[in-house]
């Protein structure tokens, strides 16, 4: 059954003329991951900023689990549409540390359920005894995967990830790619991958989108 | 169809920040609002003979001294940066940073202090005459006129020019004049064929400050003699009470004021000038040796002199003269109205900056977005006079619509609350200075940018917990940024504070102005010199900040 649908999506933005995306539609399986490859300007970081809320599209319709994120009438804020998200540069709150971090997204729970599912997701992500750091004190990949933790604490339908190795070397990257595989299949997680990088998407997706414009 | 998606759109993005962003504008634009109604009405006899004998030579005299003081503060303004930014000479950082000092003066302060040094019975003449026995004819002290107040105002606002011109040179300009010295130009040829074409953008830019700050000023002119609009506005207003008349003077400088904005925006449209690459290479300096240096290193200390240690030292003359007269029971009240009107106030900009720059990061260069920037920052840069009329005709007419509810509770009727209280001064204050909250507060937006706040509304914070949890922590810095500059405008504004307090509250400008409009000028020293201190802290401090900036 199809758990994830985007249809016939279409946007543009109010100062240009002409559509970044034009009739799109991608159906997914629960517990699928798919790649978006293509190059830069094709329109697939707009594509995941549309999943996520972050944008409003001029039509088309989104929706998960039976549930309607986006159509002509109805519009979830991003915060309402519990699903994860995966920045280019991490955005990790530097104000905050990696506890804090990882704790930010998880205000839904009582304090008990919290604790737990920090210690989880520290487990996860191989980062027990970093809790205290903040985020200017660790590596790139240990940024990397407090982004990835921080995401998937509060149990996201969908996780997606933008470029998520654009700024690791390429010798971290191979290890980072293999962790964050083995990472997406202990959690079962349904997620959408965007890169540029043909390699990154075959290692870790079950299925691969080239996007033109 | 598209029904739907604008009702969905709507719905979206009506939110309290919003709401509250769009109310705020719109008071914003109302005194101006009124102002241009006052065009419409039908004119009194008093206007016409406003209009057949005074109102030519007002807008001349105004004309006048903007012009000039135009003219000598960029003369000034450029050749300092130029020389600060371009070359190395004894003293240089000393130099970069006090020819921004002036700007802790207010213009009505130093003219009162240069008009009394001046005078038969000021420091200058009677060392003169004690100890060279020299009288000199008195035309050559007449400061109090126009040549006078251009003086003035070029003296204490051409830091204004200096800044906005120096900052573009250092930042900007090294590729195109490492590349015309490989060229084979000399210096004389690059600042005129190269630098000043180039920096034309940042000279309009800071003289169109100066003319605002000059066409605002009411100390001066009036000090000086000179019939300036805002001295009209004045004279209208209190001397033959006619605020009709008044409003419509307000409207004819407001019109000459957009004519300076169209102006400034004609010529800085399409000469926008930055280097392509955004890596900047900051100017390699040229160092100055011989002849040029001295003429350099003195130059800079005639005009450190002038705008600022000379009238710091003699209104400190003065306060040891007469701060056991002064210091008393009233001047602590004076401190603390000072405080209290300008904490309220601030604290109420700040939230409405805070708001507003929120609501406009996420939809930048939309026009919504242009136009709530644009009616936002609309305050400053109309005069301070003008901007007190307008206040006081939309209050007054709220009390007159409130007359009905103030007899309920039982204050008697016709009785005017609004306008007889503190509200009136707070709201004009808001309007007037939200322009310089909002741009610290927006910077500061623009330097985290808006990826955290997506960040924390992806795991599920809504706007404004976001904003707690997220948004404000990071930008801290800015919003004390702006608290502070707001406070240097807050204690030194006159205009404003003098025509819209109540009756008998003093602060420390207004008793600053009132000593000296009664020819007690030394009284005035130690409020003057309270609000120059004031002065100096917030420009440290906003140097200080343009320092840790560029490193």
């Amino acid at each position: 059954m199809t758990f994830f649908e985007v249809k016939n999506l279409t946007f543009g933005y109010a100062s240009g003329n002409g559509s970044v995306i034009r009739d799109f539609s991608l159906q997914m399986e629960q517990g699928e991951v798919v790649g978006l490859l293509g190059n830069s300007g094709c329109g697939k970081s707009t594509l995941l900023r549309l999943i996520a809320g972050l944008e409003s599209p001029k039509s088309g319709r989104i929706q998960i689990d039976g549930k309607v994120l986006v159509d002509q009438g109805q519009f979830v804020e991003p915060e309402q549409r519990g699903i994860g998200m995966i920045f280019q540069d991490y955005a990790l709150f530097p104000h905050l540390t990696v506890e804090q971090n990882i704790l930010f997204g998880l205000h839904r729970l009582s304090i008990a359920e919290r604790l737990v599912r920090l210690k989880e997701m520290l487990a996860l992500v191989q980062l027990e005894g970093y809790g205290k750091r903040y985020p200017h004190e660790l590596s790139g990949g240990q940024q990397q995967r407090v982004a990835f933790a921080r995401a998937l604490a509060p149990r996201p339908a969908i996780l997606l990830m933008d470029e998520p190795f654009s700024n690791l070397d390429a010798e971290l990257k191979t290890k980072i790619r293999d962790d964050l595989k083995r990472m997406l299949r202990a959690a079962k997680m349904t997620s959408i991958l965007v890169t540029h990088d043909k390699a990154d998407a075959e290692t870790i997706c079950n299925r691969i989108i080239r996007m033109t414009r | 169809m598209t029904g739907a998606l604008l009702r969905r759109s709507l719905r979206r993005k009506l939110n309290g920040w919003v709401t509250l962003s769009v109310v705020g504008a719109f008071l914003a634009l109302l005194p101006s609002l009124y102002i241009f109604f006052g065009l419409f009405q039908k004119q009194n006899e008093n206007w016409q003979h406003i209009q057949e004998y005074m109102l030519l030579d007002y807008a001349l005299q105004s004309l006048w001294l903007v012009l000039g003081t135009g003219a000598c503060t960029i003369i000034v303004g450029v050749t300092l940066a130029w020389l600060v930014a371009a070359y190395d000479f004894p003293l240089r950082r000393f130099f970069s940073f006090a020819f921004v000092l002036p700007l802790a003066i207010p213009p009505y302060i130093a003219a009162y202090t240069y008009g009394s040094m001046l005078s038969y019975t000021g420091s200058i003449q009677t060392i003169l005459r004690d100890t060279f026995g020299l009288t000199l004819d008195q035309r050559y002290f007449d400061i109090m006129s126009m040549k006078g107040a251009i003086f003035i105002f070029t003296l204490f606002l051409f830091p204004y020019v200096y800044l906005i011109t120096k900052t573009f040179l250092e930042k900007q300009s090294a590729v195109f004049i490492e590349n015309a010295r490989l060229l084979g130009k000399n210096q004389t040829h690059i600042f005129f064929r190269i630098v000043l074409p180039m920096s034309q953008a940042a000279i309009v830019g800071g003289a169109s400050l100066v003319a605002f700050e000059v066409l605002n000023d009411f100390g001066v002119t009036k000090h000086f003699g000179i019939q300036s609009f805002t001295a009209a506005i004045f004279k209208t207003w209190f001397g033959m009470y006619d605020v009709e008349s008044a409003i419509r003077l307000s409207a004819w400088l407001m019109t000459l004021i957009i004519g300076i904005f169209i102006v400034e925006r004609l010529v800085r449209k399409r000469k926008k000038y930055s280097s392509p690459t955004n890596r900047s290479t900051p100017l390699t300096r040229r160092k100055l040796r011989g002849i040029p240096m001295y003429a350099t290193v003195i130059f800079g200390l005639v005009i450190v002199s002038f705008s600022f240690v000379i009238p710091v030292v003699q209104l400190s003359v003065w306060a040891t003269w007469t701060y056991g007269e002064v210091l008393n029971e009233t001047f602590w009240k004076l401190l603390s109205n000072t405080l209290f009107i300008s904490s309220i106030s601030i604290t109420i900009l700040m939230l409405l900056a805070v708001i507003v720059a929120n609501v406009i990061r996420f939809s930048r260069g939309s026009i919504f977005a242009v136009a709530l920037t644009r009616l936002i920052s609309m305050g400053y840069s109309i005069p301070g006079a003008v901007l007190s009329i307008g206040v006081m005709a939309v209050v007054m007419s709220v009390d007159k619509e409130l007359s009905s509810f103030y007899s309920w509770l039982g204050l008697g009727a016709n009785k005017l609350v609004l306008s007889m209280s503190l509200f009136m001064l707070t709201f004009a204050y808001i309007i007037r200075f939200l322009a310089v909250g909002f741009n610290a507060v927006e910077a500061g937006f623009e330097k985290t940018g808006n990826r955290y706040s997506e960040a924390a509304r992806m795991l599920g914070m809504s706007m404004t917990r976001t904003f707690f949890k997220v948004d404000l922590p990071l930008i801290r810095g800015a919003v004390l940024t702006g608290f502070i500059l707001v406070f240097m405008e807050i204690v030194k504004e006159l205009p404003l504070t003098l025509l819209l307090r109540p009756y008998n509250f003093e602060t420390l400008a207004t008793k600053a102005y009132q000593y000296a409009s009664d020819e007690q000028i030394h009284q005035a020293a130690i409020p003057s010199l309270c609000i120059i201190a004031v002065g100096i802290v917030s420009v440290i401090f906003y140097h200080w900040l343009g320092e840790r900036k560029a490193k």
